[in-house]
This record gives C-alpha cells, sequence and structure tokens, in this order.
C-alpha cells in the first residue's frame, strides 16, 4: 500500500507541477517533494548552506513570498486544512523566460505545508480572457469619448443655429444677436448654480434665447410703435407668448419643449400679476421665472430707444422692488449673488453684429 | 543595503508596466499586453551618498473584473499612482486607489504620474481634475513611456522621499 502511495504523490505533484515545503522552525522550507526542472535555478538562489541541503530560504528567492508570509502564518496558526492562495506572481529566469507561480499555504498532518506551483494553461486562458475584455472596453471607452465629442459639436452648431434664427426674428425691435447671446448664458449660469445636470444647463442656455420668438406674430404698427400702446395694441402685444409657445412646443424635443414653457411664461410674474394666464409662484415654470429675472436685468442695464441704459445699482434697487412682486425671491437672490458673474458676460458679449437694422 | 517596495497602481492599461519596463531597461512597445498577478523588478538607486534598492511592484490593472488585494501594498514604502491622461476614466480610479493605499499602507509617499503626456492632441484631463490632485499636495509628474519624458526623475523623486522618511 504505502509503495502505492509513494508512487503515486510524486507522479500526482509532477503533474501539477508543484513543489512541497514544510515550514521549519527555523523558519527554512524543507523541500518534501521532488524538484521540477524549473524550480532548480531558483532554489539554488535559496540554498543557505552546503550543510541544509534540502532547507531552503524561499523568501530570498521569491521576494513575492517574503509579502505572502505574514499572510501563511497567520493561515498555519489557524490550522486551516483549505490552501491559502497567493495569487500569481512573475519571475523571469536565467535564460530570460517568463515563469509564472503561485504559492499556497495549507495545514497537513499538523504540519505548516507550503506548496509553489507553475501555473500552467489556466493562466494563460486567464490572461487571455482579460486581455479581450481590456481590449473591449478601450474600445468602448474611446467610443464613447467619441460620442461625447460629437454630440458636443453638434450641440453647439445646434445652439449657433438657434441663436442665428432668434436673431432674426428680432431683427425688427431693438433686440440684438447679443442680447440673446447673453440670455442664454445667464440663464446657464443661474442653472449651474442651482446644480442642475449639465444637460438641463445646456438646455437653457438654448432655450432662454428664444423666450421673444412669437414676436414675429406681432404686427409693426404694434411691435415699432414709437409712442404708448393702446389698450387693444397690448393685447395683441401679449399674444407673443402664446404665439411663441404654438411656434415651440409639441417638437418632443427637450430644449424646445422648455423653450415653449419659457415663451409662454416669461412675462408671468411671482405674484400672480402677469400674462397671459396670471399664474403665480411656484405654478410658473423655474425656467421661466429664471428668464424673466435675467431678461429684465439686461433690458435695464442696456440702452433701449425709448430708455437710456440704468448702472447697475439703479438696475438692482429696482429688482429688489420688485422681489416677491415680479421676480421668485428665492431666485432674486441667487442671481444677485452670481452679479460678478453676470457682469463679466455683459462685457464680454457686446454688440458683435454690426449687421443689425436700426430703426432710425 | 536599504531595499525598498514600491507600488504602481493604476487603472488597465494606463502605462504602469511601460514605464517599469522604460525605467529599468530603457524598453519601450507599443503593444499592449495586460499583466496578471504581479511581477517584482529591481533597480539600485542612489539618493545622496546612499544606495538604496528598489523592489519595484507592478500590480494588474484595476478595472471592473480585478481589484487590487490589500496584501500587494502591504509593507510598501512608497506608491506611484498612475493616471492616463488620455482618459479620464483612469482619473476617477486614482482617486479611489489613492483612498486604498490610505488606508492599508498609512501615510507612505505616494505620488502621482500623468502619462502618455507624449499623446498632447489627446489630453482629456480637465483644470478640475488637475486642481483635486494638487488638493492632495502630493507630487505630480508628467511621464511619457514612450518618450522617456519624466520617467527617471518620478523613480527619483519617490526614492528620495522614501529616505526622507
Ligand atoms: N503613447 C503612449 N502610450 C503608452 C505610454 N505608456 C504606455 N502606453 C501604451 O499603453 C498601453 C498599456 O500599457 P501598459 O504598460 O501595458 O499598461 P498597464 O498599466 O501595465 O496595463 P495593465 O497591466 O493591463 O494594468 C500599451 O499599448 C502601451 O504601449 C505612453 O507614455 N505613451
Ligand atoms: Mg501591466
Amino acid at each position: 500500500m504505502t509503495t502505492v502511495v509513494s508512487k503515486v504523490l510524486p507522479a500526482l505533484y509532477s503533474a501539477l507541477d508543484m513543489v512541497i515545503f514544510v515550514r521549519q522552525p527555523c523558519g527554512l522550507f524543507q523541500a518534501v517533494s521532488d524538484l521540477p526542472a524549473w524550480s532548480q535555478f531558483w532554489l539554488k538562489l535559496a540554498q543557505p548552506s552546503q550543510s541544509q541541503e534540502q532547507n531552503y530560504a524561499l523568501t530570498e528567492a521569491f521576494s513575492y513570498l517574503s509579502y505572502f508570509m505574514p499572510d501563511a502564518e497567520e493561515h498555519w496558526k489557524q490550522s486551516a486544512l483549505a490552501p491559502l492562495r497567493s495569487g500569481p506572481w512573475i519571475e523571469i529566469d536565467e535564460l530570460h523566460q517568463e515563469l509564472v507561480l503561485e504559492a499556497g499555504a495549507v495545514w497537513v498532518e499538523d504540519k505548516p505545508v507550503l506548496f509553489i506551483q507553475r501555473m500552467g494553461s489556466e493562466y494563460y486562458q486567464e490572461v487571455e480572457r482579460l486581455q479581450l475584455m481590456r481590449n473591449g472596453l478601450l474600445v468602448r471607452e474611446e467610443l464613447e469619448l467619441e460620442v461625447q465629442r460629437r454630440t458636443l459639436k453638434i450641440k453647439q452648431r445646434e445652439e449657433e443655429i438657434a441663436i442665428k434664427l432668434v436673431s432674426l426674428t428680432s431683427f425688427r425691435d431693438e433686440e440684438t444677436g447679443a442680447h440673446v447671446r447673453r440670455i442664454g448664458l445667464y440663464a446657464a449660469a443661474m442653472a449651474k448654480a442651482l446644480n442642475w445636470s449639465q444637460e438641463r444647463i445646456d438646455d437653457i442656455r438654448v432655450a432662454a434665447p428664444m423666450h421673444d420668438i412669437g414676436k414675429i406674430g406681432v404686427p409693426d404698427r404694434i411691435l415699432l410703435k414709437a409712442g404708448k400702446l393702446t389698450e387693444a395694441e397690448f393685447s395683441i402685444m401679449k399674444r407673443h407668448t402664446e404665439i411663441g409657445a404654438k411656434m415651440l412646443e409639441h417638437s418632443h424635443i427637450p430644449t424646445l419643449d422648455m423653450a415653449a414653457d419659457i415663451a409662454l411664461c416669461h412675462h408671468e410674474r411671482w405674484d400672480g400679476s402677469g400674462y397671459p394666464m396670471g399664474l403665480a409662484g411656484e405654478d410658473i415654470p423655474i425656467t421661466a421665472r429664471i428668464t424673466t429675472i435675467v431678461d429684465v436685468y439686461d433690458a435695464l442695464v442696456h440702452e433701449r430707444v425709448y430708455k437710456l441704459a440704468l448702472s447697475e445699482e439703479e438696475t438692482i434697487a429696482l429688482m429688489l422692488e420688485q422681489r416677491g412682486k415680479h421676480f421668485d425671491p428665492y431666485l432674486l437672490d441667487i442671481f444677485l449673488g452670481l452679479l460678478p458673474v453676470m457682469r463679466r458676460i455683459r462685457y464680454q458679449v457686446q454688440e458683435i453684429d454690426d449687421l443689425i437694422v436700426r430703426a432710425d | 543595503m536599504i531595499q525598498k517596495k514600491i507600488c504602481l497602481l493604476g487603472a488597465f492599461a494606463v502605462g504602469k508596466t511601460s514605464l517599469i519596463k522604460r525605467y529599468v531597461s530603457s524598453l519601450y512597445s507599443d503593444k499592449y499586453h495586460t499583466t496578471v498577478g504581479v511581477k517584482i523588478d529591481k533597480k539600485l538607486v542612489s539618493v545622496g551618498d546612499k544606495a538604496l534598492t528598489l523592489m519595484i511592484w507592478d500590480v494588474a490593472g484595476e478595472d471592473d473584473y480585478t481589484t487590487l488585494k490589500p496584501t500587494y501594498i502591504r509593507g510598501a514604502g512608497g506608491c506611484i499612482i498612475v493616471v492616463d491622461t488620455t482618459r479620464p476614466n483612469t482619473f476617477e480610479v486614482a482617486l479611489m486607489l489613492h483612498g486604498r493605499v490610505k488606508e492599508h499602507a498609512g501615510d507612505i509617499p505616494v505620488l502621482f504620474a500623468l502619462n502618455k503626456c507624449d499623446l498632447k492632441e489627446k489630453w482629456l484631463l480637465e483644470d478640475k481634475h488637475l486642481n483635486q490632485l494638487a488638493a492632495f499636495q502630493l507630487p505630480i509628474i508628467k511621464t511619457s513611456a514612450k518618450d522617456g519624458l519624466g520617467v527617471d526623475a518620478m523613480f527619483q523623486a519617490l526614492a528620495e522621499r522614501m529616505i526622507e522618511v
């Protein structure tokens, strides 16, 4: 019986390409199996002296093992039967060949046993699997970046077209391309301060400038009238909100849906005294409440045919009077906190378009 | 002779293996062979009048399929966390790994390598990323395993910081 076993075990070790050691009290490792060819170069490095032929200082040969030993010692202390594995590590031998090894600690017959196994096809299959996956991940990352880049480009183009179209519709009255652009930037700054998602920030930057697009449906004699509007004329003027909403709604494009809300509600007032529906408070979409504030600000600090530009202090004073009346008090406070940003936008986006046809 | 273990950590394919190969053997290859398991290289450096053997651990890259074992960082005298400047995702992994290093290895010298700097036209890190890194007040070194930029300087800087400690 013993002879059979003694033949089976070495054959098994050799088939598994492993060397078995027992940790001695002195800390050296005694080899208790045959030494496969690959192990001999390394074990020579681990031989402390002639007198201890079968005892090896394994951590001298394999630096990796010295960091595994604390775990192994802990494992042996618990006399655990299941092996604790070190995870694979890679050595380069004297012929510059890659050698992949893994160690395991196991408690057998009251002895601390350490085995070192040369990793075979399993390891290389695992490498191949990971390589394929990581190559795949890299391609996916690259595609995602490319999509992001293109989406951004398309968005910028869309924005440019939107601004151009909106400026065209404002040719007839005083509003200019720069005003339209600024409204978008102010609104985006507000949205950012409110911690909106980048997508919604982008949407409002494009949507807010379209708030007056419905003026296209207001006849020249009213839109361009120099004097005060009669009541009848004013009620036609007011219709630009609904006309704008009609032009923009039902597209199922988030930006345009938002623009429709803004067009419809940017003359509503916080206290309910606005038009066309007399909505109050949070019944007015927040996108419109934001646009109201930035539109009034930009109109006040700039010159118009019918008025001179106000100073910033005068503007702020006027707007504060309307806190909680015309304007959402909370949003107005946020706006005022952002004044330095708004000022920067105001100075950076100046009248660029000499193309504007002046009424005079 | 003083020996110090240092670890290169980072997302997969950021160039850990390539940086080590450039430093240890002055070689570079464009081909990507992912590392599975740990490979340790040694290199002798001198800091002032002291000689020091660096045991450089190339640890398998972090991704959804493998995660860093705490034992890999154990006993490390220093760490290099590598970011691929052309892949913003790898920045997030670097931050996470920095947390892991602090947790498992304590207050050891750490530096950040911004690798693949030769690919200038593909650079995708933003100011907000750089500011976030700067907030750690750790050395940040621009590297390229491909043309060698910053590689020796990076290992040397880490060796010096480890000697100081
Ligand atoms: N252009 C350029 N490519 C680099 C640079 N460093 C690495 N690469 C390439 O990036 C790919 C990944 O490099 P590796 O060194 O294998 O990356 P790694 O971090 O070891 O990857 P894992 O072992 O999978 O975690 C290879 O194709 C390298 O050639 C560099 O500085 N510049
Ligand atoms: Mg690698």
